[in-house]
């Protein structure tokens, strides 16, 4: 395997990871696996705005909760123009409601995360077979 | 942009009502829900509905099941440093 196969494998991982994080799924789309990117898309999506309905678009908060909000950008770029919004605190976070919401949406952004691992990892898995072929 | 759309785009500016109850408790089913989903949907290897949804239904009670022994834990391990160990140590003879 030469030198331009290593650079195309690497620039390969690393478009798989970036859709993998633009959208919940995608990753595993491009990679001819559309049940299972069904089943994160739905899955992840739904639980990212389940919270963001439970505490409010205040819970992306760049400025005060910057532990969650590394979690919740996980989830996709997308957030970082919610999180824009968020900061602006016009928009209340308290109590029980804050805390589920910021809970479900970082949890979906660290569940994204480990989607985004495996579709990097089935990918090369995918790349070395072909190799080998 | 009609109305609906906006009322359900509002919704999304406040917070939701949700007191400090032991029944608030219950909104950490769907996320335990989510996550055995999304984490059998990295494992399998052939996503089929009736096996998935069965080895996500055994996850799903594992995490349960440990996070009710796990709660058990904490609540002996509290009874006995704010219940019992105060009293040991206040009839002691040292």
């Amino acid at each position: 395997m030469g030198q331009s196969w290593k650079e195309n494998h690497a620039l390969y991982l690393i478009v798989v990871g970036a859709l993998a994080w633009l959208v919940p799924g995608a990753g595993h789309y491009v990679l001819n696996e559309k049940t299972r990117a069904v089943v994160i898309f739905v899955a992840l999506t739904l639980t990212f705005l389940v919270g963001v309905y439970v505490g409010s678009i205040g819970v992306i908060d760049p400025v005060n909760a910057k532990p969650w909000y590394v979690a919740q950008v996980m989830n996709s770029p997308l957030v970082m123009i919610l999180g824009r919004i968020g900061a602006t605190g016009h928009y209340p976070v308290y109590g029980r409601a804050g805390e589920v919401g910021q809970i479900y949406t970082s949890i979906a952004g660290l569940l994204n995360l480990l989607c985004i691992v495996n579709a990097i990892y089935t990918a090369h898995l995918h790349a070395l077979e072909e190799a080998r072929a | 942009m009609t109305i609906s759309t906006m009322c359900v785009l509002g919704s999304f500016t406040t917070p939701m009502r949700i007191g400090t109850t032991p029944a608030s408790m219950l909104w950490l089913l769907p996320l335990v829900v989510t996550i055995a989903v999304v984490y059998k949907a990295t494992k399998v290897d052939k996503i089929r509905l009736w096996p998935f949804t069965r080895e996500s239904a055994v996850l799903f009670g594992s995490i349960l099941v440990f996070i009710g022994v796990a709660a058990l834990v904490l609540y002996a391990l509290a009874w006995v440093a704010t219940g019992q160990l105060p009293s040991l140590l206040s009839g002691s003879t040292f």
